[in-house]
């Protein structure tokens, strides 16, 4: 249980860049990835815009062979996770049995699902071909890392939403803390599928979805009015500190600190949903043994929806106090879009890369300190979940 | 100094009872759950049979302000309110940020796309309500459980396919083990879905018939629904609540065969390390094992492979230990299954009575173990191993021990 919990490597595949150093310079020239849609078909749509990723190409990374069965969710995630094992010099060097993936994956696998269902409803059930079937799991992404890496010692899958991926982290940092396997690799992915979008714009969540509001993604600016979806995948390789020193590996960060409150009233007013933020983000400190002011820098999940940006607002306030006004908020949706499982990854690194590189990402509010030390990561779910993981700069 | 946990309560709806009394009864007289489909028409399909929850009623568990929800939220809240009522466990009397919500599927609340997917094929996409497509998200149904009972502790939804529920149930053990909860509702919930029964159907996977695990001439699986919750606490805890827990979880093991899809390792290596890794985390050898409740889906491949496995691991004592399969009852309920064998399991360690694999007639000279056939034994069990396997090559191993 001592065992601090390291990240080594860093994998994504974003909106604004791929690979660590693409996503972080274009977060810090306040880049977007928010343009027409091309995946499908938005015509029935008021609304036309996502974080689409429109330069993705697998084979780059996964070469030709195999890929054919793979969805999208599952090439942005494996592509991801074999920028991690690059970047973390994971290749080659770890019994199977000792390493395996924790993936946040809920929405992305819809398209494989409904596209096998109505096939077999046009078809006829005995025509739809049983190799489309395996995608229709939601466990496929995750499934697809451990085949391609061979990764024996645990694979699993979180399907908790917009917080998947910061869950994912602590279900990760548990088991290796628990010594049961010593290199994990850690994210989220969501690939833009049409029904999750009808999903959303109906259910009025999309900004723009509403006559007269403009299609902007603005978390905590007044002209805020809902959300614009974007896509990707982000995969770490997290291990025990002493794994990743014995193997010499560079250590971008620790893991110091987690929590996640329920809110069972999700539809009532605010008031439960930033009590349920609030006691996240302070099992995080108590776990990470911090005070509020020692965090130099919160990633919110701020995501444009009103709400969510009303409510993210109150727990800061509530947990920071009278150092609300001064520690640094950003919110990378702003630039992302609403990446669902891809999010707290997508955070996640961008804590990494703030504490490696010193500097901030655009913030909405606050000043910068002289040293960044840790990160805050802040995520809700329209479902009830609120989570909060906090980043450290190696010991 | 890691706390253990124990099964305090038990809540169970499947294809041949609801509630544990009912099931566990269902499994000691071997009532089979098989029937014609009634979800949809067969007619086009190769296969006809499934095991059906037959006259589920949410209305009994149902609040007036629970939300429009699905059947796997359904499901899932029906196990989970028996699991607290069986527990005797008060709500109002505990601090709900201490009690959490674990649950495994491999599909959720797949029926409502597939609802919506036949009136898309019928009328085209304007036909379909649109506001369906929130309650689809498989993270609604431990969030259902969540707001039906107002817990605030942990939610989490592990949709590790068929191995799912004993994942969801170990990792429940480890927020106990590790402090961070004191009281856990894990299990898992399917509701019966067209999409993996037609996939089943097409990768000739399913029985024409009866599901026949062990049997020579077994012919496949039974595609079923339903839904098992556990509620798990500490040791300490049922003790200062003067409740007698029905067993203890001593440890699980996972692993992933890294290999196919679809089709398990040949050499069942991942089975093999999940079931040593099981033992090895619960401190016992594989002579303390009585009783193996099997993944033995009823797959002429599955189930090979599974008694191959479970002598490599076993030794010797292979031939010794009770191995059974509780699919032949109730099908193949998902991401419930493993949930729903947990609960046979606590029950066998309790009462030392091990349920039967019904269906079974010949022997096949490649399954040579005792697979309790078609009668319940009574035999003595202090420890039983329940086995799950997936897609994706996930395997699970869950160990539970008389108290």
């Amino acid at each position: 249980m001592t065992d601090r919990i390291v990240i080594t490597g860093i994998g994504i595949i974003s909106p604004i860049g791929t690979g660590k150093e693409n996503f972080w310079q274009n977060l810090l020239a306040g880049a977007n990835g928010f343009r027409p849609i091309t995946l499908f078909d938005t015509v029935r749509y008021r609304t036309k815009l996502a974080a689409e990723i429109t330069d993705f190409n697998p084979k780059i990374y996964l070469g030709s062979k195999g890929l054919r069965y793979f969805d999208r969710v599952s090439l942005l995630i494996t592509s991801a996770a074999k920028l991690a094992v690059q970047d973390g010099n994971l290749e080659g060097i770890y019994q199977p049995d000792d390493v395996g993936a924790v993936i946040g994956s809920t929405f992305g696998s819809i398209n494989s699902i409904s596209s096998f269902d109505l096939e077999a409803l046009r078809e006829g059930p005995n025509y739809v071909s049983p190799m489309d079937f395996p995608n229709t799991v939601l466990n496929a992404p995750a499934a697809r890392v451990a085949i391609q890496f061979e990764m024996k010692g645990l694979n699993s899958t979180i399907s908790n939403a917009e917080t998947s991926s910061l869950d994912a982290m602590q279900y990760a940092a548990d088991f290796l803390r628990l010594n049961r396997v010593k290199a994990l690799l850690v994210g989220g992915a969501y690939a833009l599928t049409p029904d999750t979008y009808w999903g959303f714009y109906e259910s009025k969540a999309l900004s723009g979805s509403v006559e007269g509001d403009e299609e902007i993604c603005a978390p905590f600016d007044s002209l805020h009015n809902g959300i614009i979806l974007g896509e990707g995948a982000a995969v770490m390789s997290v291990e025990t500190e002493s794994f990743a020193k014995n193997r010499g590996a560079h250590i971008y960060g620790q893991i110091s600190g987690y929590g996640n409150v329920f809110n069972p009233n999700p539809e009532s007013d605010d008031s439960e949903w930033i009590n349920a933020g609030r006691r996240a983000i302070k099992q995080a400190l108590d776990e990470a043994n911090l005070k509020p002011e020692d965090i130099s820098l919160i990633l919110s999940g701020a995501n444009s929806s009103p709400k969510m940006d009303r409510v993210q607002t109150e727990i800061i306030k509530e947990v920071f106090g009278p150092v609300a006004s001064e520690i640094p908020v950003s919110a990378l949706k702003a630039q992302t879009g609403e990446c669902l499982d891809a999010t707290g990854a997508f955070q996640t690194v961008a804590a990494l890369m703030a504490i490696n590189s010193g500097q901030l990402p655009p913030i909405v509010k606050g000043k910068g300190s002289a040293e960044i030390k840790h990160v805050l990561i802040t995520g809700s779910s329209f479902t009830g979940n609120s989570s909060a993981l906090i980043i450290s700069a190696p010991a | 100094m890691t706390k253990r946990v124990v099964i305090t309560g038990l809540g169970a709806v499947t294809p041949i009872g609801s509630g544990k009394d009912e099931f566990w009864q269902a499994l000691l007289h071997g009532k089979s759950g098989v029937s014609e489909v009634t979800r949809f028409d067969t007619t086009q399909y190769v296969r006809h049979r499934a095991c059906e929850v037959k006259e589920f009623d949410f209305a009994p568990y149902a609040k007036a302000s629970d939300r429009a929800i699905g059947k796997g939220s359904q499901l899932a809240i029906a196990a989970a309110s028996q699991a607290l009522e069986d527990a005797k466990l008060n709500l109002d009397s505990i601090d709900p940020y201490r009690i959490g919500v674990s649950v495994g599927t491999t599909a959720g609340e797949i029926q409502i796309l597939e609802d919506a997917n036949v009136v898309r094929h019928r009328d085209g996409e304007d036909a379909i309500d649109p506001n369906i497509f929130r309650q689809h998200p498989v993270n609604n149904i431990p969030s259902n459980v969540g707001i039906h009972l107002g817990l605030k502790g942990p939610n989490m939804i592990i949709p590790t396919a068929c191995a799912a529920g004993n994942y969801a149930i170990g990792y429940a053990c480890d927020l106990i083990r590790l402090g961070r909860v004191d009281y856990m509702l894990a299990g898992g919930s399917d509701p019966f879905s067209k999409v993996a029964f037609t996939g089943f159907c097409r990768l000739g996977a399913v029985a024409p018939d009866i599901c026949q695990p062990f049997d020579k001439n077994r012919k496949g699986m039974m595609v079923g629904e339903g839904a098992g919750v556990i509620l798990l606490e500490s040791l300490d805890s049922a003790i200062a609540r003067g409740v007698e827990p029905y067993a203890e979880v001593i440890g699980y093991g996972l692993s992933c065969d890294g290999y196919h899809m679809t089709t398990p390792h040949p050499d069942g290596v991942g089975v093999i390390a999940a079931m040593k890794k099981a033992l090895q985390d619960a401190g016992i050898t594989p002579e303390d094992v009585q009783y193996i409740s099997a993944h033995g889906t009823g797959t002429p491949a599955n189930d090979k492979a599974e008694v191959t496995a479970i002598k490599t691991v076993m030794g010797g004592h292979a031939k010794r230990v009770m191995i059974s399969s509780i699919k032949s009852m109730i099908g193949h309920t998902m991401g419930a299954a493993s949930a729903l064998e947990a609960i046979a399991c606590a029950l066998a360690v309790k009462n030392n009575l091990v349920p039967p694999t019904i269906n079974f007639e010949e022997a096949d000279p490649e399954c040579d173990i005792d697979c309790v056939p078609n009668q319940a034994r009574e035999a003595q069990v202090n420890i039983a191993l329940n086995n799950a396997y997936a897609f994706g090559g996930n395997n699970s191993c869950l160990v539970i021990r008389k108290l």
